[in-house]
């Protein structure tokens, strides 16, 4: 471990742009932490994104689902004693049975409710959801291990990189490619994007809507799981994590444009860089320049970077 | 006549019992957070909390009266907290407001004590504004304080020969006045440190990296922070596989030593950390905090009990004294009591100086260290620092 602090130390003094333009390996390490944070984030407002697409609803529950990932892979790993790869596997199942009931319970009830409605019945939802975590998990903090051969730094040749933030950097692309296959090349993937432009003319092409609307809400929901999952060896299960989650994740899918796979990536990916350098160049002001992009972006495209721009009738 | 004596004189006679029995009770408001990330210590003070009532009630109350106790959920968030501080003064009619967690919902908290002229005793918060220059005559802590802790922080930085300091901390007002604590108190036992990288990730902050990376490639040999809760758990998870705490030192406020942290990391606690609490279990210093760990971890079904429960239990106890001692409820009578009092905890003696309303809470201080057999990162050795400042 004595190598790695040697590969990171740059004796730079306190940095900032110059140190950045002047120390390529100080500049390719906020490179890989702004890749790792992206992809991070991107892995859980996909879901978000998704749900929207096709249901036309703003989850705000969908931090809720994160955290319960997050919890579940704790009781997996932690309590029951099995591996990480089984925390995430259980968190993917948990949520996966967790949104079928409420998809089914509620939901599907609000379809064809205004937004307001919507908004209320997911905000009831986050606080409800908020109580049963606190009565099943407590309110105590708790600790998740990274797994074991992924605990420590690799050797990237420029620099060390902790193991595990390089497998968020590889599973993001890879979850972005299965999503974009399943939608681009599988019939089904096609009649969900067609639900997303015209529900009642895929029903009466004898598509089983509500199936449609179910599979993808379990999806999305699946996928906050599993970012909760993901997350959780270095962001510590405790109640509240869900609200501040649900912030970073609702300033990608509205920059990207809510909705749209490309959209959620590249916002992702412009929320970790404008983060992490920004916090380099501006060292106290690390939400300035995320939020700027987005106020930018609201005034200019409102339907954000990769989005449409609502037209009647839909 | 007769007939409104009649249907009168029942309800005056309801409204003044009422009225009397209104008045043979002490009401405690209560603030901690109950719901969201503040829970986590707001849920084991509550607990704290109500030991201490129960403890004046079998004691026959304050002054007689028995002691109830009103509570609200500050949801860590100061507007809540402002506007359920002055609910509870205003329709639910409290002697007193207790808790407050985080160093922003105390100070919201002790304006509206100040507007409403009612006593609030901070037990958690510790910005160095509450018993300086946003002082009043209806403030008092029995928390520490942000100098006390950066002096503490500033003396094991002399201790482990730091010369160039990276500091950290969170961006609000608990971590502004902890970074000028500590550098005060640099000043005064370390004065040929320099301090080379100040560093602000927001309050509940999730990604570290960013900070962790500017850390390493500062050159600073030891880390002065106060990352609580949480907010430590995520850094040290984050900074391990980077090797932080291999090479440098890392001294923090912020209770860390507690065992809810340590029980919480287990064995991802990581090395070279020097850390504080205002209690631990393992560490009976008096008999009296024997028998208030055993009454806690009976309580709570549990061996090793949480640190955060002494504090609301001190507060409690503070007010309670200062009443007796003033001989009745009146907010200005019990302000004069309170200033000099001094009472016993499980953790020594406690007295609030008269003139900055302060009780002189030192803490534990130590390296968490591995103990063979032992899940967990325990404190050793463990040192008092006292509250106390030498210029």
């Amino acid at each position: 471990m004595e190598s790695l602090l040697e590969f990171i130390r740059i004796d730079m003094g306190s940095p900032g742009l110059a140190t950045l333009v002047s120390n390529p390996k100080f500049a390719f390490i906020q490179l890989l932490n702004s890749v790792s944070m992206g992809m991070n984030f991107f892995i859980i407002a996909a879901g978000l994104s998704l749900i929207f697409g096709v249901l036309k609803v703003i989850n705000f529950a969908h931090g809720a689902f994160y955290m319960f990932g997050a919890y579940i892979a704790y009781s997996v790993t932690e309590t029951m004693g099995l591996s990480f790869f089984w925390g995430v596997i259980g968190s993917a199942v948990g949520l996966v049975l967790l949104s079928v009931v409420i998809e089914r319970s509620l939901f599907r009830f609000v379809y064809d409710k205004e937004h307001l409605m919507q908004l209320l019945l997911t905000f009831a939802l986050v606080l409800i959801l908020g109580d049963v975590a606190k009565i099943i998990w407590g309110t105590d903090q708790y600790s998740v291990s990274y797994p074991a051969s992924l605990s420590g730094a690799t050797n990237l040749g420029i620099a060390y990189y902790p193991s595990y933030r390089l497998l968020l950097c590889i599973l993001g692309p890879v979850i972005f490619l299965a999503l974009w296959l399943f939608i681009e090349r599988t019939r089904w993937g096609r009649i969900t994007k067609a639900a997303t432009q015209n529900r009642e003319m895929l029903a009466a092409l004898g598509i089983n809507v509500p199936i449609i609307y179910t599979g993808v809400f379990v999806a999305g929901s699946a996928l906050a799981g599993i970012g909760g999952a993901l997350a959780s060896p270095f962001n510590s299960p405790t109640p509240g994590m869900d609200a501040i989650i649900i912030v970073e994740c609702f300033v990608i899918v509205i920059i990207g444009g809510l909705g749209s796979l490309w959209g959620t990536f590249v916002g992702a990916l412009i929320y970790g860089f404008v983060f992490n350098f920004g916090s380099v160049i501006v060292p106290n002001g690390q939400d300035i320049f995320a939020f700027l992009i987005l106020l930018v972006v609201l005034l200019i495209r409102p339907w954000g970077l990769f989005g449409r721009p609502e037209t009647e009738g839909q | 006549m007769l007939r409104l004596i009649r249907t009168t004189g029942p309800i005056v006679t309801i409204l003044a019992a009422l009225s009397i029995a209104q008045a043979a009770e002490v009401k405690i408001g209560t603030l901690y957070p109950i719901t969201g990330g503040g829970a986590i210590y707001g849920s084991p003070a509550m607990i704290g909390h109500r030991m201490a009532i129960d403890e004046l009630n079998s004691q026959g109350g304050i002054l007689g009266m028995q002691v109830v106790s009103v509570e609200r959920d500050t949801k860590l968030n100061p507007a809540t907290a402002a506007a359920a501080a002055k609910e509870m003064i205003t329709k639910d009619g409290v002697n007193v407001i207790i808790g407050g967690l985080s160093s922003a919902v105390g100070l919201a908290i002790s304006e509206v004590a100040k507007q409403e002229k009612v006593i609030y005793i901070a037990t958690i918060p510790k910005t160095i504004q509450m018993t300086t220059n946003r002082r009043h005559d209806y403030v008092f802590r029995t928390a520490s304080h942000t100098d006390f802790e950066g002096d503490a922080i500033a003396q094991i930085a002399k201790q482990l020969g730091a010369q160039k300091i990276c500091d950290i901390q969170l961006d609000y007002a608990y971590g502004h006045d902890l970074a000028d604590g500590i550098e005060r108190g640099l000043k005064r036992h370390l004065p040929d440190a320099k301090k080379v990288l100040d560093l602000r990730p927001k309050l509940r902050a999730t990604d570290y990296n960013v900070f962790i990376t500017q850390i390493m490639g500062a050159g600073c040999d030891v880390v002065t922070s106060g990352l609580w809760g949480p907010h430590f758990v995520d850094f040290a998870k984050q900074a391990s596989p980077f090797g932080l705490f291999q090479q440098i030192k890392y001294i923090t406020g912020g209770e860390i030593g507690s065992q809810e942290i340590a029980g919480a990391m287990g064995e991802d606690y990581p090395d070279n950390v020097w850390a504080n609490s205002y209690e631990l279990w393992y560490h009976h210093s008096t008999q009296e905090h024997k028998n208030f760990q055993e009454a806690l971890a009976k309580r709570l079904d549990t061996i090793e009990t949480p640190m955060w429960p002494v504090l609301a239990l001190i507060g409690v106890r503070m007010y309670g004294a200062a009443a007796e001692k003033a001989g009745s409820l009146d907010a200005a009578s019990i302000s004069d009591a309170l200033k000099g009092m001094s009472i016993d905890t499980p953790v020594g003696p406690r007295t609030i100086d008269p003139e900055t309303h302060q009780a002189d809470t030192g803490q534990f201080w130590g390296p968490m260290v591995k103990k063979e057999g032992v899940p967990y990162r325990v404190m050793d050795p463990i040192t008092y620092i006292p509250a106390k400042i030498i210029e």
